[in-house]
């Protein structure tokens, strides 16, 4: 087993990492940009190492620097997390180069699931379906026409090497494809500097199903069920869940089945997420393999009970998976809330700042996977994500009443957060009721407004603290506020007015 | 007291004082009747109106970030000099990022004239970009920053002259 293991991340992951290494008893190493000198994973590494300049490019994203440090502190495997160098063929071949175990899977698997086309033709080999659409990339725009009318309109035009919703183009008719193909080609050289498109059936009102699998270095391969990830905004999930609403036991086993070929035939190794698109007839399609720790891991180990980063080192140490496929079991049911530090009244845009105010909920069922402090500084470099809140219950119902009494308990002041907005989706009736597809932000539009309904009292009360920071008030008032004195009602939340 | 408040684009006009055990509080008219007020660190709890009612808050200079039953409040107190007309009208013609963020691209130069919708400049921040715009026909009279410098919100970026009159 390893002594010492790098971690090449920061936030909420860098954390979720570190906790999975002391367990197994290995040291951690940490590692910081300039702006993250006092940034909260530091507090979770029994050594910190600096990788560069703010700039993700300087840092995070700087192979050279990474690999470096690794060698100084004697690490001698290094956990990406999720994002940054993660999934970068690149820079696993410089681990493997230098002797350093990557956590995940080895360079060419990589290199083989991070190009589109390339996938989409190794998974059909063994059956399992993909979206109608091109096999090979093309230039020609005869061949986009020829495809478009075959699998019929509406199309979508996508970046081999996308994600992440750049280089994508829907096309309705014929007259649009030549330009929406341009546009893509545009978009995916300036996002992955490739140009190469392609294009596929587009799937009018998806849900986005995908299946956890890990693989062993000796050929040992189970599935840990689904995760539902369709309450997506600008194409990235905020709220998963599992088990899906939409599969039953059957389906459930196709697409586990199915996911478990995936990973086989890509000789894939370590923890690897199987992604697969549903449409409202059943139909399942594979879209991507996803290969790393997921962001949303945790629902996972919430409902099967499996440590999934523990089983990312113990593979990547060579042992075997000590997990049987008839003895993994979905027990209850679990929701991830994504909290991000951005404005959902104002299209979502990010929101850095200092955190001023920091309450984290807690109880039973309840997980919160933190990045963030009180006095924190969130800095404007990176992803807004600040924290995942998790809960696990019996059933689905109970999963949606403590996730919105979670919530309601969790509060970031300071900044403008995604909290409130995460509150009202759990409200939304078609997510009640489980009904619910990839469009579900746009088309619940009215029910996740903000509601001003006790807009009035706030201003009352706020209007209170701020008379009482003035000296002239206090001293005219004949009760004192009655400031600092301890009742009986505490709990933020539990108070409601005003339900007419 | 009589205050102006804000939240997002509207305000509101506020007056508190004390009448024996209460505070009497009226927003736009409306009245509000406050006892029991009492406060735990960034708690306070109080009933208006005979109801319960329990926030939490943090204080930044003429702000309160506020959190009540999950939803979020940005309460600020609106300062008569901030109203200005004159004010108001040098803010129209200078273009600020609403988010901090790293100053990625700024395609117009002093002296160079642009039209109302132009891109002035590209600020990036946590991995979104966000345009600014010009917000009217006009002259750049002056740039405040450079391509890769640190920027923050509401920071004037570029100056300009309107050709409107």
């Amino acid at each position: 087993m390893f002594k010492k293991i790098l971690i090449a991340n920061r936030g909420e992951i860098a954390i979720r990492v570190a906790h999975a290494c002391k367990e197994l008893g290995i040291h951690t190493v940490g590692v910081y940009s300039t702006v993250d000198e006092n940034s909260y994973h530091l507090r979770f590494m029994d050594d910190s190492y600096w990788i560069g300049d703010s700039t993700p490019q300087a840092s995070y994203l700087n192979i050279d620097n990474i690999i470096a440090a690794a060698k100084q502190s004697g690490a001698q495997a290094i956990h990406p997390g999720y994002g940054f160098l993660a999934e970068n063929s690149g820079f696993a071949k410089a681990c493997e180069e230098n002797g350093i175990v990557f956590i995940g899977p080895c360079s060419r698997a990589l290199a083989l699931v991070g190009d589109k086309i390339a996938s989409r033709k190794t998974v059909q080999k063994v059956g399992v379906p993909i979206i109608p659409g091109m096999q090979i990339a093309d230039k020609e725009i005869s061949i986009f026409s020829k495809i478009a009318r075959r699998v019929g309109y509406p199309v979508i035009v996508k970046a081999s090497m996308g994600g992440g919703g750049k280089g994508m183009r829907i096309v309705h008719t014929e007259q649009e494809l030549e330009a929406s193909v341009q546009a893509g080609r545009r978009e995916a050289k300036s996002a992955f500097g490739d140009e190469t498109v392609y294009l596929e059936k587009y799937i009018e009102r998806p849900r986005h199903i995908e299946f956890q699998v890990l693989r062993d270095n000796h050929g040992n391969v189970v599935h840990l069920f689904e995760r539902e990830c369709s309450i997506q905004r600008r194409h990235q999930k905020i709220i998963e869940e599992t088990p899906s609403t939409a599969i039953d036991e059957k389906l459930r086993r196709d697409m586990g089945e199915a996911a478990k070929k995936v990973i086989e035939v890509a000789e894939y190794t370590n923890a690897g997420t199987v992604e697969f698109l549903l449409d409202d007839r059943l139909n399942f399609y594979f879209l991507e393999v996803n290969a790393r720790v997921q962001v949303e891991h945790p629902i996972t180990e919430m409902v099967t009970g499996v440590d999934l980063v523990r089983q990312q080192i113990l593979i990547a140490a060579d042992r075997r998976i000590d997990l049987k496929q008839t003895k993994i079991e979905q027990r209850g049911h679990a929701i991830e809330a994504r909290v991000y530090a951005e404005d959902p009244e104002n299209k979502f845009l990010p929101c850095p700042g200092r955190i001023l105010f920091l309450n984290e909920p807690s109880g039973p069922g309840v997980r919160v996977d933190s990045g963030i402090y009180q006095g924190w500084n969130v800095p404007p470099h990176y992803d807004p994500i600040l924290s995942k809140l998790v809960v696990w219950a019996e059933d689905r119902d109970s999963a949606i009443t403590r996730m919105s009494n979670a919530l309601k308990n969790y509060v970031i002041l300071g900044i403008k957060t995604n909290l409130g907005y995460l509150k009202r989706v759990m409200n939304t009736r078609k997510f009640v009721e489980g009904d619910y597809h990839t469009h579900f932000i746009d088309e619940n539009q009215s029910e996740l407004k903000l509601s001003e309904k006790n807009l009035p009292e706030v201003l009352a009360a706020s209007a209170i603290l701020f008379a009482g920071d003035e000296r002239a008030f206090r001293a005219s008032a004949e009760v004192a506020p009655s400031e600092y004195r301890i009742t009986p009602w505490q709990e933020l939340g539990e108070w409601e007015i005003c339900r007419h | 007291m009589r205050y102006r408040l804000s939240h997002l684009d509207k305000v509101f006009d506020v007056n508190v004082h004390i009448e024996k055990e209460e505070y009497i509080v009226t927003v736009n008219e409306e009245e509000y009747r406050v006892k029991d007020f009492a406060a735990q660190c960034n708690h306070v709890f109080m009933k208006i109106q005979g109801k319960k009612f329990a926030m939490s808050f943090a204080q930044d200079g003429d702000k309160r970030y506020v959190s009540h039953d999950g939803e979020y409040y940005i309460i600020e107190i609106v300062r008569p000099a901030k109203s200005g007309v004159r004010a108001a009208e040098q803010e129209a013609n200078s273009v600020a990022s609403s988010m901090p963020g790293l100053l990625i691209k700024m395609p117009v130069r002093v002296g160079e004239e642009v039209s109302v919708g132009q891109t002035l400049a590209i600020v990036e921040a946590m991995k979104m970009q966000n345009e600014l715009h010009a917000p009217c026909d006009g002259v750049v009279k002056e740039i405040n920053f450079k391509e890769g410098d640190q920027v923050d919100a509401f920071q004037p970026i570029v100056e300009l002259e309107s050709s409107e009159k």
